[in-house]
């Protein structure tokens, strides 16, 4: 969660105004082993788990994409030997908008399983609640078009309390509205256990370091097990 | 002079000794005079230029303390555990703390919500610099009671007036002032949103603090004494680290904030050095003729029986004496003028230069002082040591193999090691004292040899078809007693510093106003989607504001380079691409011409891709290095899902001081056009009002994208980085006219050289006008050739520091460059002929008979 402090980071590591020090951060898009667009998948028997989102979903900070949630979720099915492929396309510091102009791009693939972990940027730079639900319901509107067959499971975020009451609140109410609305799954929070602790993220606080991404796949396989 | 004739190992007599050295000088008074007056000007331009350097150190040190506000800041982003907050409660004579975080504030009165970044304060921070308000005593008042300070920004977007109230969390706060400018502010996280203050006291209050709150906690400490903050927390740093607390000092914001200050500090180190250099040329140069006019009185002692222990140490002694009282003089001056200075350019100085006495300055100046005129008399006097009265008297001790003397080597290396170890005292750094040195040695070495050539070829041209002025102007040069090799290297030498001087100075003050005048952007919008693209830049022009830039962020990720992956990589040893490459994440752009702030320093740039081909693409020059990635190198991105294979077909530099876009890897166009991606667009907006206008349209049009606002940032920067500019060019201004006047004084000393032959001259019916033109003549031989050498020794000079040192482009101007070379050669001949003027006003029996 609260994205937006690396976000910026990140986008003067481009706009570089006299810094030294240009970092790249940020981690991307997909799973590098499992990114071939959707050719491939035909051959194969098995079914597609897409899960599209931010930072959280892309691993930031983590030193191999495969300590990511969706990683980590990946290697339980590899070892549950589910005929099921996972691939990651979180793309960090990405707010709903973005990932509204970017679903056509990642929808090239057929998802069976279709993951949507977004918001929480929008939350973090304080974005109104209402244009947040406008985009995700948009998102989930397209994968329902093109894809009537896949499963759609929200994951739901909440912003830090220090936001303020009623901001906190609305937010917070988002997810299940939306999920209840579309007949959709959801993972009621998906940092459960997870955020405001120090011992289960990252040193900014703020990104789950590789034992808290655990317990965050945890939140999400007990959601997704059923569907599978 | 008692007992002048014990033969058998008389005792030193060290009162004897100083009774001597005191009446040796007695002889002649103002000849000892002018010589003094070569080291006291050497001297006083070290005290001058070294205190200057200090005391303009301090005050941008000061200028630059208001982008912190304190010594030292501490922050982390959980509470700090009770052993740890111990610890910092020992830091600092004066603490201050804050807690800040990002919240959703409202505005009852115009009925709006707005990100904001609320800062809780408590204590008197800011130290440096102040919280400038309207009205102007908000600013500490605040802390008062259920009071905060809005900014500027915030306050015109929601029409809010000083006395409204706006709500944090569930506390309701009276609008106190309106912020106009915080120091440490800098950051980027106050660029993201606009400031609130409140006072830390009814933080909990707003009942914003609660788990999973993201609160930053920031302790700010202030030391009332000295205190070198930065070794300070190098001690700290395994604590601080360990417990995750990130720290800030002037220092180390100083480095964040970009190179221009960094550049100072190297100036200012070079220009020390210089400094020390020219008072070594002022200094040596005078104690070198000085004991060379001395021998013909040594040898009458050595006849009368003086042992050569004795004559060395009254020498010595002398030399001592004249060292230091010309040294004290010297610092007296030295300090008088940075006193003055300031008084006569106060219009013209960037800042208020404090002017304290620097203690420091003057004991340096000083021991240079005694410390250069003991060494360099000591080779002279050491050749005395060895050679018989006889010899000494003959003045033919010049053919004895010196060379042989091991003495004169320690004195040599004593002279070496004298210069590596007071250079380290200006340039903090082992290697560049060295380097420094030898660069020093060879130049020294080129001037030698291009006098001893000079020398050669006077004698071969001559021919006697010359008339009489030329052939004796000419001889001058190579006949005994000739003072080519000693002016050739000063004259050289200060040449050589000058214009390095110069040089520097010019391509430095470029950069700087480089980084200064062109951040014109002071605003980025970003996270533009590509349908807003357009509007948005209507919109933007509606404004009238100009769109500086537009351009597309694509995120891509590296899958393979040269075919192998991140574990291939990894496992194998032979390859030298850092496995780093592979975690990261790149945001890439695309377009078909380079900016103008991109230079392609190796390969072609390729703007456009071919069907089929691989997609050239352009890397930034450090970024290559540090990855050890070339031209040639196949890199295969990972594009949201899709490979691109591209192929690296040019490295291209980037001008980071510059406020815009800039990219590690530039995508040539046709390839990325579809990919998804984002716009980031860079706009000037020219005051708060229309700012704050532009925001509340772009806002309510495009609510998902994010909007930066660097106006406050820019401006404390941009009127530093001004400052910087000035002070450099003001420091190296100051530092040339100092030159100048070591280059007069010891071109100046070479008066006594030619008074005697001059005098014969005229004993024998020479015209002023002939003894004037064959003294012209020398000197414009010697001027010319060691300026010209000079001036071209600091081409590479100034090369060779700004690649190696300032790590800045190269650039000279030869306009300049022989404006300085004529003015030299110029000033050469005039104190030349300045030099025998006294000569000429005077019967040529007076200065015969008596001293002159």
């Amino acid at each position: 969660m609260h994205q937006f402090k690396k976000c910026a980071v990140a986008l003067f590591a481009l706009l570089a105004m006299g810094c030294g020090d240009k970092k790249t951060s940020d981690n991307t898009a997909t799973d590098t082993a499992t990114s071939k667009p959707a050719t491939k998948q035909a051959a194969t028997n098995t079914k597609t788990i897409l899960v599209f989102g931010d930072s959280l979903t892309a691993g930031y900070g983590l030193d191999d994409v495969s300590e990511s949630f969706p990683g980590v979720i990946k290697a339980r099915i590899d070892s549950l030997k589910l005929p099921y492929n996972v691939i990651n396309a979180g793309v960090s510091g990405e707010t709903s908008a973005g990932g509204l102009s970017r679903i056509d791009w990642v929808l090239k693939q057929k998802p069976d399983i279709f993951l949507l972990e977004l918001g929480a940027n929008d939350g973090l730079r304080g974005n109104s609640v209402q244009q947040t639900i406008d985009n995700l319901q948009a998102i989930i509107d397209k994968v329902k078009a093109k894809y009537p067959a896949a499963k759609i499971i929200l994951l739901g975020m909440q912003v830090p309390p220090s936001m303020g009451q009623k901001y906190v609140s609305d937010f917070k109410k988002m997810y299940p509205d939306l999920a209840e609305k579309n007949h959709i799954g959801l993972v009621p929070f998906l940092l459960d256990g997870v955020g405001g602790n120090p011992k289960l993220n990252q040193a900014d606080g703020i990104h789950p370091n590789p034992t808290g991404a655990k317990i965050v796949a945890e939140n999400v396989w007990r959601v997704l097990q059923p569907q599978l | 002079m008692p007992e002048p004739y014990q033969l058998e190992k008389p005792p030193l007599k060290l009162g004897w000794l100083f009774e001597m050295a005191w009446r040796d000088s007695r002889k002649n008074r103002s000849r000892l005079f002018l010589f003094i007056s070569a080291i006291i000007f050497g001297i006083a331009a070290i005290v001058a230029i070294y205190s200057f350097g200090y005391n303009v150190k301090k005050d941008v040190d000061n200028q630059a303390a208001t982008l912190i506000g304190a010594d030292l800041s501490i922050t982390s982003n959980k509470p700090v555990d009770a052993s740890m907050l111990q610890t910092l409660n020992t830091l600092g004579d004066r603490r201050s703390q804050e807690r800040s975080f990002a919240s959703m504030i409202y505005f009852p009165k115009g009925n709006g919500t707005r990100l904001v970044q609320v800062r809780a304060l408590q204590g008197e921070f800011p130290y440096y610099g102040s919280l400038e308000t309207t009205p102007i005593t908000a600013g500490t008042d605040f802390k008062n009671g259920k009071k905060a300070l809005v900014d500027q920004t915030l306050m015109l977007q929601f029409n809010a007036q000083v006395g409204d109230s706006i709500k944090v969390g569930s506390v309701t706060f009276l609008i106190a002032g309106t912020l106009n400018k915080a120091p440490g502010q800098t950051g980027i996280s106050a660029g993201i949103a606009p400031i609130v203050y409140i006072p830390l006291q009814y933080l909990t209050e707003t009942g914003l603090m609660q788990k999973g709150s993201r609160i930053s906690y920031n302790y700010y400490y202030k030391y009332d004494h000295d205190v070198n903050v930065t070794k300070l927390i190098k001690g700290l740093e395994p604590k601080l680290e360990k417990a995750n607390l990130n720290y800030d000092t002037i220092d180390t914001r100083k480095e964040n904030t970009g190179r221009s200050f960094a550049d100072l500090t190297k100036f200012l180190s070079l220009v020390g050095f210089i400094a020390l250099l020219l008072g070594c040329v002022g200094v040596a140069s005078a104690i070198h003729i000085y004991i060379r006019e001395k021998i013909a009185s040594i040898a009458i002692m050595r006849c009368l029986g003086v042992r050569s222990t004795q004559a060395f140490l009254i020498y010595l002694i002398q030399i001592i004496s004249i060292g230091l009282i010309g040294s004290i003089i010297g610092a007296a001056l030295g300090s008088l003028i940075q006193y003055l200075l300031p008084l006569v350019f106060k219009d013209f100085l960037p800042i208020t230069v404090t002017t304290d006495l620097s203690w420091m300055a003057i004991g340096q100046g000083v021991l240079l002082g005694v410390i250069i005129s003991v060494l360099f008399a000591l080779l002279p006097l050491i050749a005395i040591r060895n050679i018989s009265p006889l010899n000494t008297l003959r003045m033919s001790y010049e053919s004895v193999n010196l060379l042989r003397d091991p003495l004169r080597w320690l004195v040599y290396v004593l002279i070496v090691g004298f210069i590596v170890v007071f250079s380290y005292f200006q340039l903090d750094s082992w290697p560049a004292s060295i380097a420094f040195t030898i660069g020093i040695f060879i130049a020294f070495l080129i001037l030698t040899l291009i006098a001893k050539l000079l020398m050669w070829l006077a004698k071969l041209l001559i021919s006697n078809s010359w008339s009489y002025l030329w052939r004796q102007g000419f001889a001058n040069l190579y006949r005994p007693n000739n003072q080519t090799i000693i002016l050739m290297v000063s004259i050289g030498l200060s040449t050589a510093f000058i214009c390095t001087l110069f040089f520097i100075q010019s391509m430095l003050v470029r950069q700087v106003s480089v980084s200064a005048t062109t951040n014109t952007a002071n605003m980025i919008l970003f996270d533009i989607q590509p349908t807003q693209k357009q509007p948005l830049a209507g919109l933007t022009t509606q404004y009238h504001l100009p769109v500086i830039q537009q351009v597309p962020v694509v995120t891509t990720r590296i899958n393979t380079i040269n075919g192998k992956n991140a574990a291939q990589v990894k496992k194998d040893t032979t390859i030298q691409v850092s496995p780093h490459v592979f975690a990261n994440e790149y945001r890439v752009t695309y377009r078909d011409t380079l900016t103008p702030t991109e230079k392609v320093i190796d390969g072609e740039w390729q703007g456009k891709a071919k069907d089929g081909a691989e997609v050239p693409v352009s890397i930034e020059d450090r970024f290559a290095k540090r990855n050890h990635l070339k031209i040639g190198d196949h890199i295969e991105f990972n594009v949201q899902g899709s490979p691109v294979k591209t192929l690296v077909t040019s490295i291209r530099t980037v001008n980071w001081n510059k406020m815009q876009t800039n990219f590690l890897v530039v995508f040539p166009a046709g390839v990325l056009e579809d990919a998804p991606q984002f716009y980031a667009m860079l706009t000037h907006v020219p005051s708060k009002e229309v700012s704050a206008k532009y925001q509340q349209a772009v806002v309510k049009q495009y609510p998902n994208v994010s909007l930066i606002d660097l106006g406050q940032v820019l401006s404390i920067l941009d009127e530093l980085l001004d400052k910087l500019g000035d002070i450099i060019k003001f420091m190296s201004g100051f530092s040339i006219i100092t030159g100048i006047v070591v280059l007069i004084a010891s071109v100046r000393i070479s008066k006594y050289q030619r008074i005697q032959e001059s005098v014969l001259l005229r004993t024998m019916g020479a015209s002023r006008r002939q003894i004037l033109v064959i003294s012209a003549l020398e000197y414009l031989f010697l001027g010319a050739l060691s300026a010209l050498t000079g001036t071209l020794i600091a081409f590479a000079g100034s090369w060779l520091l700004a690649k190696f040192s300032f790590d800045i482009p190269f650039s000279a101007d030869v306009l300049p460059a022989g404006g300085i070379f004529l003015a030299i050669t110029l000033l050469t001949i005039t104190i030349g002929l300045l030099n025998s003027r006294g000569i000429l006003n005077k019967p040529p029996l007076e200065i015969l008979r008596g001293d002159v």
